[in-house]
Formats: C-alpha cells, structure tokens, sequence
C-alpha cells in the first residue's frame, strides 16, 4: 500500500486515491478520500485519517474531561463540558447507591461553580454525556488557574508519552491537570512557575501545527537540554550526598509535591495514610491557611516542614494545593509519568522522612 | 439614454465602469479568524464589498424543540448594517435579507455534514459592514472559509461568484451598477472539488447560450475565488508554509 507523506489539508483537498480506509475526519468521494477539516493528513497502512487544528470538543466514551457544576436537580448535577451537549453527573455516583433525595444534601458534595474532573462513562448520538467520578483522582478540583485552550490542541500539549506537559511542568514547578475537553488547571506554589506555565500552554496552542515547538517551548522556560540536566544532575547528586543537600536543586518543590502522595502510599511508614491525614490537624492549627473545606492535603505539612522552601509563609498552604491536585492527573500518559517522577523524587522523600523522625 | 447607460457600463474596449474587462474579478482579500468570541470568522473584502462572519457552534439549540434528532440545525442571519449604504438602512430585517439569509444557507448546507451533530446547531451571523453588489456571494464566500475555521466536517469549501450579461456581453462578477442598470444578474455557488452546483440565481433574462455562458463564466469565477478562500485558510493555520516539514 501506497505510504503518503503528511501534508497540511483543508476540507474538500484530495487526500489521496485509492481503496482507503477512511478514519478520521475523512469521506470518501468517487475513488478519493477527502479531509473534512483543516489539519495535517496522514496516510498509513491502517487508513487515512486528518488530524484537525480547530473545532469544538465532541465528547467520546472514556475522554477525561474537567467540567463546570452549572445546575442540580434532585437526582444529578449538570455539568459544563466545555461541549454542545451538558453532561449529567448522577448523584448517586458521588453518594453511592443508597442516595436518597429526601435524606443527602447534594450541596455538601458539590455546590453550583464547582470544577470537577470526570470521566464520560456514555454517550451516544441520542443521549447526553454521563460522567462518573467513582476512579482514582476524580471528583472536585479545589483551587488552580483556569486556562481554556483548543480541545485539538490537548494531544499537543501532552506530547508524545506526555513529554511537552512534563517539561512544563518541571520547569515552572506547578501541577497541569489537563482534559480533554480543553479545560486545563495549574496549580504551583510559585506565582511565577504559574504565569510562566499559563504562557508556555497559551505557546503551545497558539503554535501546535509548528515544527521544532517544544524546543521553542524549553526555551521559553529556559530549560536545559536533556543531556546537559543530566550531567548537571549527575554532578548535583554527587555534591548532595558529600553535604546532605544542595543549596539550588533542580526541582525540589516538584518533588515535595510529588512525593506528598506517594510518601504515605508507597513508603513503609509506621502510619497509615489515614494516621497521616490524622496529623494534619496539628500543624495546620499551628499555621494560618486558606484552606478549603475539604482539606485533602494528607502529609502536607510533613513535606513542609521537610522541604528547603524558599517561601516559608505560603509555603505550607501551597503545597497542599499541588498534592491534594496532584493526585489527580488527567491522563495515562500523566500517571505513567508521575510513576518516573515518583522514583525520581524517592531520594528526597527517604531523607525527608529522616529529617521529620529527627525533628520529632 | 440607452446609449449613455451602455456606454457606462461597458465601453467599445471592453472595459467596465469600474475598469474591469469582462472576465475580470474584483480585488478580494480574505481574513480568517477575525473574531474571538466565535469559534470561526472571516472578514471578506469582495471589490468594495466588506463583509463580517461569525459561526457559532455546534452548540446547544434554543428552544429546544427546534432540535434535530438525527442531524444538526444550520441557521443563517444575513443583515446589512444601516451604514452599509448610501442611504440608511433600516436595522430591521427586511424582505430581502429573510431570503438573502434562506439562500445562504441552502447554499451552505450541502458541503456541511450536518448528521455528524445531530441535536445540536451551528449559527452563521452574516454582517455586512459595507454593499457594492454581489454581498451574498462574498457572504457565503465567508461564511464557507469561518465554518471551516469553526472546525465543522465540510465535505468541500463553496466558493460563490456571479455572472451576468451586459449589453449583450456575459461579464464577470456583477458589481452594484452593473446589478442594478444590467440586463441579468445570475449568483452561483459552487463547490469545486466536488464539482457541484449549490446554488442557482437568475434575475433577468437569458438565452439558452447566454444562459450556459453565464454559468460557466460563474463556475471560473468561483474556481478562482477557491483559490483566494484556499490560501486564506492556509495562511491561518500553516502560516507561508505550504509543505509540512517533518519534525526531527
């Protein structure tokens, strides 16, 4: 079969002749395939399919989405997708399935404004989108800048096993939790990081279709290349373990974020992960903290206190939001990632854990 | 004053009130994405035509009941702006803009695949900023370019140009005067690579010779508006680049 090269396309263009499986944003038309949308064509053995640059999110089944709470009826929530049809969130998703309208107040969970982050569980052409919150990191999004961007643009913006997103991420040391639908959330501790990573998605959006972009994107966020951070990192490494910790590291209000969650689950710790939400009454007394109502952060203020932070007065407060957001991530690709980071950051975490035994 | 009308409009060169020879077409520029509320626009400047299109959607229908179970609704607003003529324009929509808007959108209709929306609409606002003949022709011209801006699955653009016939000779693209002091005028929309008619005006009267030279005098004209609409769109989202090059 006839191998094409990618080429840019807009609706009507001939993509290519032949007897080809239409995909994607294709019809066929005589012997010819057709592009319905303006987009990059690709031709490959499995068929031809257009990858578009513009349009308005279609929900699919299993698409992670970020969605706004808009309405409530006795038995579910309507929820803005960011989409042509509303989604409904069924309360007995949220309050398992002895809800009853008459007993459970469906506001305590979730008011009118809410964010939440939800997986469509169906959706058909006669049915309206049904989300479920009932997975690992689903349910209310406390606080985060809210930036909406292009939903075509969101493969983009993960890049390819989630690289463009990671780099993000650790440069400007905040949290992107991203859905399908466009609707993206940072959360960071550094007011900084989070300016400076609202612009590198605004980058990456407005030049998605361009070559070379997340060079241009490292640029802007002046990251080194690859080979050089490991050479820096190798040499850091060495100088930590001769003094027991560097003045400038890399990311080290990344790993306190990363490592919050994985500290309880993964370390083997004399507590369980209920013991350290447990202990964190007692510090937060201690410190003044806009927090929410639900105060999900478990470990914080251990990471806290652990941590070398260069804003000790929000610190605490800020890094409960990046782990209470950080445990919910919007994709696989992201959770694969926040694995490598979590291996990453296991160093910091075991010496964290001396330093907090220490300190007690 | 025949006389003085024909030698007006088309003079012994062959040359028209506004210069153009016969088969020419204005000057047109096309601007895609002018808009940002929108989720597509184009701005059409069509000789001294300037027209403004938004689309919207597809999103929720109100009222509801308007609704499609099996496809998307298509609606379409044509309205001139009172400072669009010479003479105020009445805000309200007239007579002439009910069906300029019907016309528009059965002219778009068939290059949308509408069932891939079923239950929801897509709203097509049509403003025309200034009028100088042919404006429903540059208006589907725009509206074409910002619903593909807008990401609708089109199975082609539709290119729109006229046609008519001036003391005996078949012209292209019909400006103002020429609609008003001309013999025929005969809008055609087209969509070129599917090769296929989507819309057939006539006002006047033609010869079953005149008539076929009107139509295929249009359907160049709209092979060549194709290629301005083509490049528009290219230039937003390619920038000059017409190639794709290869990422390392």
């Amino acid at each position: 079969m006839q191998e094409i090269k990618r080429r840019y396309v807009i609706p009507g263009d001939k993509i290519i002749e032949g007897n080809y499986k239409p995909l994607m944003n294709v019809v066929k038309s005589g012997n010819y395939l057709i592009s319905t949308r303006v987009g990059i064509a690709e031709a490959g053995k499995d068929g031809v399919k257009v990858i578009p640059l513009s349009g308005v999110y279609i929900p699919r089944v299993n698409d992670l989405v970020i969605g706004k709470v808009i309405d409530r009826s006795s038995l579910s929530w309507d929820v803005d997708i960011n989409a042509c049809f509303l989604a409904h969130l069924p309360a007995q998703d949220v309050f398992g399935r002895d809800f009853s309208p008459a007993k459970d107040d469906m506001g305590r969970q979730l008011g009118i404004g809410d964010l939440i982050i939800a997986r469509i569980v169906s959706f058909d052409r006669t049915r309206d989108p049904m989300l479920t919150v009932q997975d690992k990191d689903l349910g209310k999004i406390p606080y985060g800048e809210f930036i909406k961007i292009s939903p075509t643009r969101v493969p983009r913006l993960i890049g390819k096993r989630g690289s463009m997103i990671q780099t993000i991420e650790q440069a400007t040391q905040t949290r992107v939790i991203i859905g399908q639908n466009g609707i993206v959330v940072v959360t960071g501790r550094d007011p900084e990081g989070l300016s400076l990573a609202a612009k590198a998605i605004r980058l990456v959006e407005e030049e998605s279709h361009t070559t070379n972009l997340t060079q241009r994107v490292k640029t802007l966020l002046n990251v080194q290349d690859p080979e050089d951070q490991e050479q820096s990192e190798a040499v850091e490494a060495s100088s930590s373990s001769a003094s027991g910790g560097g003045i400038q590291e890399p990311e080290p209000p990344q790993a306190s974020a990363e490592s919050t969650p994985q500290t309880t689950s993964s370390q083997p710790q004399p507590e369980p992960p209920q013991a350290s939400a447990e202990s964190t009454p007692q510090t937060t007394s201690s410190q003044p903290q806009p927090e929410p109502p639900q105060a999900s952060a478990e470990s914080t203020p251990q990471t806290t206190s652990s941590q070398p932070q260069p804003e000790p007065p929000q610190a605490s407060a800020e890094s409960s939001q990046t782990t209470s957001n950080s445990v919910k991530t919007s994709s696989s690709t992201k959770e694969k990632h926040k694995i490598e980071n979590s291996e990453k950051s296991s160093n910091s975490n075991s010496n964290d854990d001396q330093k907090e035994k220490k300190q007690e | 004053m025949y006389s003085l009308k024909e030698l007006t409009l088309l003079d012994e060169n062959g040359i028209r009130s506004d210069g153009r020879g016969i088969n020419d077409l204005r000057s047109i520029k096309i601007t895609v994405g002018v808009v940002k509320n929108a989720d597509g626009s184009a701005f059409i400047e069509f000789g001294k035509n300037k027209i403004i299109v938004a689309v919207y959607g597809p999103r929720e229908v109100h009222p509801k009941h308007m609704a499609l179970p099996d496809r998307c609704v298509l609606r379409c607003r044509y309205h001139m702006s009172p400072f669009s003529t010479d003479t105020r324009k009445n805000p309200a929509p007239s007579r002439r803009e009910v069906e300029i808007s019907k016309v528009m959108r059965e002219s778009l209709e068939p290059s949308l695949i509408l069932s891939d929306y079923p239950r929801a609409v897509i709203d097509v606002f049509v403003e025309v900023l200034q009028a100088d003949g042919g404006s429903r022709c540059a208006g589907i011209n725009a509206a074409s370019v910002a619903l593909a801006d807008a990401g609708i699955n089109m199975r082609d653009l539709v290119s729109a140009c006229a046609a008519g016939r001036i003391a005996d000779n078949i012209v292209l693209d019909v400006n103002d005067l020429e609609d008003k002091e001309g013999d025929a005028d005969m809008p055609v929309a087209y969509m070129p690579n599917l090769e296929q008619v989507t819309l057939l005006q006539l006002d006047g009267k033609l010869t079953t010779t005149q008539f076929n030279e009107c139509l295929n005098k249009a359907i160049t004209g709209c092979k060549a508006v194709y290629e301005i609409q083509k490049d528009a769109l290219m230039k937003k989202y390619f920038g000059n680049e017409m190639e794709l090059k290869e990422e390392a």
